[in-house]
């Protein structure tokens, strides 16, 4: 057998070389991939934590806003967004929001709300979802399953009746499926989706922070709305809540309140698992 | 240096015209009057004044770090791969200038479990799957009657419409809710109460395909220009 000549190896080193090595790299873009070491959380840990968060958001804009602000004259509407609907959004409106808002952030959070008796068909639970939501409804406690055909780890949790006006609105909504709902039900259930089964302590942030800023956006969607409003009256906008008169609190009143009830608990989840494990 | 050998001229002028050519095309084809030559088609509606590189821009590295980091994700030392020369045109690039707070149909919405036989039908998770670029149209679906895939079981209560929907839906005239319901719900109008004041069919394919907007000519949210989507990008970029 001939021998290469040497020449003709150095040149293969060479190419080889500059086509593997030479001028730096493209760092990988997904922050899960190149932060794969340090995976302090399971991805169910951080889902509950992050479902916790939305019960506590959408029970005091349930109560605090839509349900203090109709005693006030304020008007709430599916098709708040419609030109000529002077109103804010309901609460499943108020959530849909937020979660096309996680969905312009680089966290791969999926957020979505459905029931066996919703208002919108669009929201009926199907499949898969309807089959654990009958298990949701029994007892309450979340289930977690893997959505083999979108590879993405999913988690489901039980949306309750937490507020008189839940209940109120749905029993009387002109299309309503039911019409007996009581507070303490479960009336539909949250449905969360992420890709990894388990995130590091930054990406737990990103997930807390993408829900976190998904209320503050919609909230500020609603105030534009109001400054947009040309035969409604405008509330007061500051510090004052709609139980103290034709009043909306500001964005950073609303996000502030949500947040000294919510954060607590989530430091909790975030500080015991996210501090470093002393090796021995 | 001719004399040596005959052949030389030869080499040496077909030399000379392949750098001449490949010069030609360095120089002619990046300019902004070669864009239609090189498009794969005649842009979409409302599309047709966007250079390239509104859609296309530059992918991340240079050549030779994209061809590197490709051949180590071949050979398994990287995770993902690169995009080479341009980035992939998905649905954040559209959305850059097209998201709008009120659209009933946003693409994310259809990523939810339950929506997974109707995707399987109709991908409507991804903006292309409809709004296909260098095709000339609005919709290069052929038919109008993609509601079926998810709203086949709809029921209304207090209809307001002559011919209710429970007929329409019993007689399959999935054709007809474009001729109340604009898909992405931008539109600035009222529904018609009567059938026969709905907007004619022919009316939404002449639309679908490309012509004029038959809902309204007011809309709630305009998508960006080219300009105002430089002037976006310019105060992010840092």
């Amino acid at each position: 057998m001939r021998k290469p000549k040497l020449s003709k190896v150095v040149i293969a080193i060479a190419i080889t070389k500059l086509l593997t090595s030479c001028g730096g790299t493209i760092p990988e873009e997904s922050s899960s991939e190149a932060i794969s070491s340090n995976k302090a959380f399971s991805v169910e840990e951080i889902l509950e934590m992050v479902a916790a968060e939305n019960d506590i958001t959408r029970t005091l804009y349930t109560k605090g806003i839509v349900g203090a602000g109709k005693k006030q004259g304020l008007k709430f509407d599916e098709d708040w967004q419609d030109d000529e609907v002077e109103a804010g959004p309901l609460p499943a409106l108020f959530l849909r929001g937020i979660s096309s808002d996680i969905r312009k952030s680089s966290v791969p959070l999926g957020l979505y709300l459905g029931s066996d008796f919703p208002i919108n068909a669009s929201n009926k639970l199907e499949g898969k979802q309807a089959e654990l939501f009958k298990k949701i409804k029994a007892n309450q406690k979340p289930q977690f399953f893997y959505d083999e055909s979108q590879k993405l780890h999913t988690a489901m949790f039980a949306d309750m009746a937490m507020a008189a006006p839940c209940v109120n609105c749905h029993n009387d909504h002109k299309n309503t499926t039911k019409k007996d709902w009581k507070l303490g039900d479960v009336m539909g259930a949250t449905t969360w989706q992420y890709p990894s089964d388990s995130l590091s302590y930054k990406e737990a942030i990103g997930v807390l922070n993408a829900y976190r800023n998904g209320t503050k956006a919609v909230y500020n969607a609603y105030l534009a709305e109001i400054a947009n409003f040309k035969n409604s009256k405008k509330p007061n906008i500051g510090k004052l809540w709609p139980s103290k008169g034709f009043n909306l609190p500001t964005a950073e009143v609303f996000i502030d309140s949500v947040r000294k009830l919510t954060s607590y608990k989530s430091l909790e989840v975030l500080v015991k698992k996210g501090a470093p494990v002393a090796s021995n | 240096m001719f004399n040596k050998n005959p052949l030389r001229r030869r080499q040496y002028i077909g030399s000379l015209i392949g750098i001449g050519i490949g010069l030609l095309i360095f120089i002619i084809l990046p300019q902004k009057a070669a864009e239609d030559f090189l498009s794969l088609g005649p842009m979409n509606t409302g599309h047709e004044g966007l250079s390239c590189n509104a859609c296309h821009t530059d992918a991340k590295g240079n050549v030779m770090q994209q061809l590197q980091a490709n051949i180590a994700h071949t050979f398994g030392a990287r995770k993902k791969e690169v995009d080479f020369g341009t980035q992939n045109v998905d649905n954040n690039k559209c959305l850059e200038c097209h998201d709008r707070p009120n659209d009933r149909h946003p693409t994310h919405r259809f990523l939810e479990p339950k929506f997974k036989d109707a995707i399987a039908k109709i991908n409507a998770t991804e903006c292309e799957t409809c709004h296909r670029e260098h095709n000339d149209t609005r919709v290069v679906l052929a038919d109008a009657n993609f509601c079926v895939n998810c709203h086949y079981d709809l029921e209304v209560k207090n209809d307001p419409i002559d011919v209710p929907h429970s007929q329409l839906i019993a007689n399959e005239q999935w054709s007809t809710c474009l001729q109340c319901h604009d898909f992405h719900g931008n539109h600035v109008y009222k529904t018609a109460e009567k059938i026969k004041d709905t907007i004619p069919l022919t009316k939404i394919q002449d639309y679908l395909a490309g012509g004029s907007d038959p809902f309204a000519q007011k809309k709630k949210h305009l998508p960006l220009s080219e300009e105002e989507w430089k002037k976006v990008k310019s105060k992010y970029k840092k």
